[in-house]
């Protein structure tokens, strides 16, 4: 005789999963709004493409496998996953290019593993690493606004003119006749948010600590560590909230810090470069706190987490400095996810009452 | 590790420690602390389970009919595992009989069916101001024959937890003040009000279990409690610990955690490292045992929900129904969708409001939809981890989520699913509604089903294997007897000294001496003739 | 030329070290580690025995549970335990990485736990049973009444056809009852789930 009962608890805690999605987009508010203050609107037509596109494809796919389409869009992971491949897409990337990488984040990066909970890699990360792999040329040209380089005193890339050329490179079909589309995309070819031609991106820093800009200019040179810093402070919002915890981000921070510390050699001409610009000038502060803590894809037990934070930081340092492809965060974060499995099965914390977790010691004794 | 280290351990590890995980979870126990504590009148009809601990049931020794007064004697315990139980009222024994009773699922048990006269007629009570007067086995007698189980809602026989750990030895006896569950306030509203009684409580219980120290441990925000606690002890040798409010610090586990900074082993009890913890409840009705003679009839139970119009906390008697408690708040039925027996967090659902309240309901909460809506449905894992990070047992709530839904035993079992306190931090926190703590429940029970089973088979394997071994036996059994027929006479022979060598000897020997008889024989005779 | 006490290069030499060491730690960990996963290590046949209910009913068409794992390491096929039911194939699957195959009707059918019970007046005493079980759980002797023992009896079957006045059956036993958790409705458990693939 059973009788459905529920079982204690009976009272909960107020975070929910969607809300909890919410909060993590909020917190790239900060980020996607520098970067959109310095480079235009492009990142902004990246996600809106991206989010519309999730949402469309994610309602399809679980009217195809049969699931309750309200209640599973509900949970915002889509949307989440939207963003941070909207955030990872080089701005001023062509909409069909943005189509086609959450097409496959969704698709296979998600759904093909079970949906929701289920797979094993960032879906973000899965579908910008499937376009970087088959549109190497698009995904590693970074278009802003022509003007905003060859007239950066004047131009604004949030005024009108800004946003008719950033939309002009995303939906080139607008544009009346193909010289002016031409025009406008002959304007920059530079290292995206995750990709850091590791030349382009020391010079570009170098020069803006030489010629000592104000800190707010409007100048794509600068504008990495303002991103950056945006996504540091969104990242210890998220901290704060105590949406992830510590061990990712700073383990992967303390990693690279560490290895670039090593390896720098001041005055020699290596091309290793220095930890400020390991850390600023490039994509790790999300990719340390947005995309590798990604939970669904990465370690659980907190050894396991700062574990893998090591192998994430290891793996960009190493692919940045001596990797022949140009970037490391998504391929640093899918190796951190293949390993995660594994960590999370040895490296679990000693039980209460039990002498010692099995870390790689003598077999755990059942009792 | 023994004693003598463990007790220089505790000694020198006195202090608030931090417990692993653990929740902060809204407090709503102001509510039913607006009050002080209130004696519930007598009910038409008291209910009196014969098992309201852990153990076995009492066996009644009162007949339907009988009429019995206030503290009598109904039912006797029956082996060591078992309390006894006592009147609440006076009145008539209106049957023994099943009835429906606190648990999971719809459980009947046998229970004494008491109508009160009203009159309230108490029998004589023995009296002893002074503990001291008697040893502490005398002592440990009296909380015997009181029926006194943990009443911080475990229910374990107190004497029994005292005797075995007397025989243990114990270093440190810890009072439990902390009261985690967000709605109860018993027990605060029980050290409020009567600080000293829980105090002398306390020294009874540290001289039947001969503690070198006794510890009464509280959360620090309870002010007017401490403040209270602080008073009493001022001339007692009992120390005061402050702790801090995080859920579940009040389990037996965690607050020896939290006292001591050392963790039960997992194959042990808190007595093998030389800790004792006893409920401040429990202090209580020892005290009222002792000095007062009274057996365990009542109890403080918290009252509260927001379907109650007076949330309050309660002397309750025993056996009272919960249905009569909940009139007493002036309950508004239009709101009030369930209870629940115990916290929010560890509490059962009650499926009907008919059952008594028994020795361990420390709380009664009505629901109402605002404040316990329905559950949500169960949205897929994001492996988030939030569950790990709460669990005062430190397991891994997500991977034993996992392997549950799969029944996957072996690897629950690595994961040591059985060290999970089914306290709910992780189910909590989960912010995908998902019910953990029933996977867990379901598991467990799917695992002790298993092992049963485990059992069974190498039982039935042993006896296989004998029933082998007695054919291979019997079969050779039948050869084995001819050779043995054989053989017999000689080991028989040999048994008594026997060797044929010696016997031929002895056989030429007497061959020899009657031949020479004969010869002289024969010689004689020729002389004679 | 001059050498400052701490420099950057000593910074670095100083933390390659500390990386090395650990490393080396590490490594050591791992090898004993590895090591020790190389030692214990049951018999195979061992533990397909263990997964076998061990009810000695000789359905498979081995006389006891024992033969029939040996037979199973030899490549006999893992479904021919009626008492087992799709839980001990799942397990033996599992265990020896074969695919789960339904259970073979031509050894009986799955039934739950049932004990055999003689009606006792009935009995004649003619020992044929006793010397059926395979556990010695019948006691009588002959020309007298028999008993089965209902707590060593494994529920085999097998002296419910020696009968010569069929009077033993097979009584399920009933369970207290006691209240048992579920899982939550939402889950369908990994056994059912092999049930409706097969
Ligand atoms: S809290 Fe819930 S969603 Fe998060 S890891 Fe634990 S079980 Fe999964
Ligand atoms: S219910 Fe069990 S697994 Fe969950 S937090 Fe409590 S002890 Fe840990």
């Amino acid at each position: 005789m059973t009788i459905a009962l529920t079982s204690s608890p009976m009272q909960h805690g107020q975070l929910e999963t969607n809300r909890l999605m919410l909060l993590v987009i909020a917190a790239c508010l900060p980020g996607v709004g520098i970067g959109t203050w310095f480079f235009g609107y492009g990142i902004i037509i990246n996600i809106t493409l991206a989010v519309l596109a999730a949402m469309v494809l994610e309602a399809m796919l679980l009217t195809l496998r049969k699931r309750d389409l309200k209640f599973y869009l509900s949970d915002n992971s889509a949307l989440v996953t939207a963003v941070l491949f909207g955030i990872a897409m080089p701005p001023g990337s062509p909409w069909w290019l943005v189509l086609a990488g959450i097409a496959f984040a969704i698709v296979i990066g998600k759904h093909a593993y079970g949906g929701l909970g289920q797979n094993a890699f960032n879906p973000a990360m899965c579908g910008y690493l499937f376009l970087l792999l088959s549109f190497p040329l698009q995904m590693t040209s970074w278009h802003i606004p022509s003007d905003a380089i060859v007239d950066a005193a004047n131009f604004s890339p949030l005024g009108w003119q800004g946003l008719r050329q950033s939309m002009l490179l995303s939906f080139p079909f607008l544009a009346a006749d193909a010289a002016t589309v031409q025009a406008t995309i002959d304007g920059l070819a530079m290292a995206t948010p995750l990709i850091e031609s590791k030349m382009a991106a020391q010079n570009a820093l170098l020069t803006a600590r030489d010629t000592d800009l104000p800190l707010f200019a409007r100048s794509s040179d600068t504008g990495w560590e303002m991103v950056n810093i945006g996504y540091l402070l969104g990242g210890l919002l998220l901290l704060y909230k105590r949406i992830i915890s510590w061990h990712i981000p700073v383990s992967i921070i303390g990693t690279v810090t560490l290895l670039s510390l090593l390896m720098y050699a001041p005055g020699s001409t290596s091309i290793v470069g220095t930890t400020y610009l390991h850390l600023f000038g490039s994509a790790t502060m999300i990719g340390a706190f947005f995309i590798a803590t990604d939970p669904v894809s990465a370690a659980t037990s907190n050894l396991g987490r700062i574990v893998y934070g090591i192998i994430i930081g290891v793996s960009i340092y190493t692919i940045r400095v001596w990797g022949s492809y140009v970037d490391s965060i998504a391929i640093a974060v899918l190796f951190g996810n293949f390993c995660a499995p594994l960590l999370d099965h040895y490296l679990r914390p000693r039980v209460y009452g039990h002498q010692r977790a099995p870390l790689l010691g003598e077999k755990r004794r059942t009792g | 590790m023994n004693q003598l280290q463990h007790s220089r351990k505790i000694a020198r590890k006195l202090r608030a420690h931090r417990i692993f995980g653990g929740i902060k979870p809204l407090a709503l126990k102001a509510r039913s602390l607006r009050s002080r504590i209130m004696p519930t009148p007598i009910p038409e009809m008291l209910i009196l389970p014969l098992l309201q601990h852990q153990g076995s049931p009492a066996a009644p020794i009162v007949n339907v009919g009988d009429q019995v007064l206030k503290y009598q004697l109904l039912a006797a315990a029956e082996g060591p595992l078992s309390v006894p139980v006592h009147a609440p009222t006076s009145g008539e024994i209106a049957a023994i009989t099943d009835a429906p009773v606190p648990g999971h699922g719809k459980q009947s048990q046998r229970c004494i069916l008491l109508r009160a006269d009203g009159v309230d007629n108490a029998i004589g009570l023995l009296l002893l101001p002074d503990h001291r007067a008697l040893s502490h086995w005398q002592l440990l007698e009296r909380v015997n024959a009181a029926g006194i189980c943990g009443l911080g809602g475990a229910g374990f026989p107190t004497a029994e937890k005292l005797r075995s750990s007397i025989e243990r030895g114990i270093e440190l006896l810890i009072i439990n003040g902390a009261e985690c569950e967000p709605y109860i306030s018993a027990d605060e509203a029980l050290i409020r009000e009567r600080a000293a009684a829980v105090v002398s409580g306390a020294e009874i219980l540290q001289s039947i279990c001969l503690a070198d120290r006794c510890v009464i441990a509280i959360e620090q925000d309870k002010h007017d409690a401490l403040k209270q606690l602080r008073h009493s002890l001022e001339s007692s040798s009992v120390e005061l610990l402050e702790l801090p409010t995080k859920y579940p610090i009040g389990g037996e586990k965690q607050i020896i955690q939290a006292v001591t900074g050392l963790e039960v082993p997992h194959d042990a009890l808190p007595m093998d490292i030389g800790v004792l913890v006893q409920n401040a409840g429990t202090a209580y009705a020892v005290h009222d045992a002792i000095t007062e003679g009274k057996p365990c009839i009542s109890r403080i139970t918290t009252l509260t929900g927001t379907p109650l119009q007076t949330p309050k906390n309660f002397e309750a008697l025993i056996g009272t129904p919960v249905s009569f408690m909940f009139e007493l708040c002036g309950i508004e039925e239009s709101r009030h969708t369930g209870s629940i027996m115990g916290g929010s967090l560890m509490g059962l659902e009650l499926v009907r409001t008919d059952v008594p309240l028994i020795k361990t309901s420390n709380c009664l909460i009505a629901k109402s939809r605002a404040e316990f809506p329905e559950a949500k449905p169960e949205q897929a894992c994001i492996r988030c981890g939030f569950c790990a990070t709460a669990c005062p047992a430190r397991l891994l709530p997500q991977q034993l989520y996992a392997y549950s839904r799969n029944q996957n035993l072996e690897q629950l079992e690595q994961l040591n699913l059985a060290d999970c306190i089914e306290c709910g931090a992780c189910d909590y926190v989960c912010p995908s509604h998902i019910p953990l703590v029933q996977y867990y429940r379901a598991s467990k029970q799917a695992i002790s089903s298993r092992d049963q089973q485990r059992q069974l088979s190498a039982h039935w394997q042993r006896r296989f294997q004998f029933h082998q071994y007695r054919l291979k036996k019997e079969a050779d059994g039948l050869q084995e007897e001819e050779r043995a027929h054989r053989i017999a006479p000689e080991a028989a022979h040999q048994a008594r000294g026997f060797s044929r060598d010696k016997a031929r000897q002895e056989i030429a020997a007497a061959v020899e001496r009657v031949a020479t008889r004969r010869r002289n024989t024969i010689a004689s005779s020729r002389e004679s003739d | 030329m001059t050498y400052p006490l701490v420099d950057w290069v000593s910074i670095q030499a100083l933390l390659w070290l500390l990386g090395l060491s650990t490393l080396i730690v590490l490594g050591l960990k791992i090898w004993r580690w590895l090591r020790q996963q190389r030692v214990q290590q049951r018999s195979v046949v061992d533990r397909v025995n263990y997964l076998l209910p061990q009810t000695q009913c000789g359905q498979c068409g081995y006389p006891g549970c024992l033969p029939y794992a040996r037979e199973i390491c030899r490549g006999e096929s893992i479904n021919k335990c009626p008492p087992g039911g799709t839980e001990t194939i799942v397990r033996l699957a599992k265990l020896l990485n074969r695919a789960p195959s339904p259970l073979n009707p031509a050894h009986g059918e799955f039934k739950s736990f049932a004990v055999a019970a003689i009606r006792e007046a009935e009995c004649v005493g003619c020992t044929k049973c006793i010397q059926a079980c395979p556990i010695d759980a019948i006691i009588g002797g002959s020309k007298l009444m028999h008993t089965v023992i209902e707590k060593e009896c494994s529920g085999c079957d097998l002296c419910v056809e020696p009968c010569p006045v069929d009077c033993i059956d097979m009584l399920a036993i009933s369970s207290p009852a006691t209240f048992e958790w579920t899982l939550p409705s939402t889950v369908i458990g990994a056994y059912s789930k092999l049930d409706s693939a097969l």
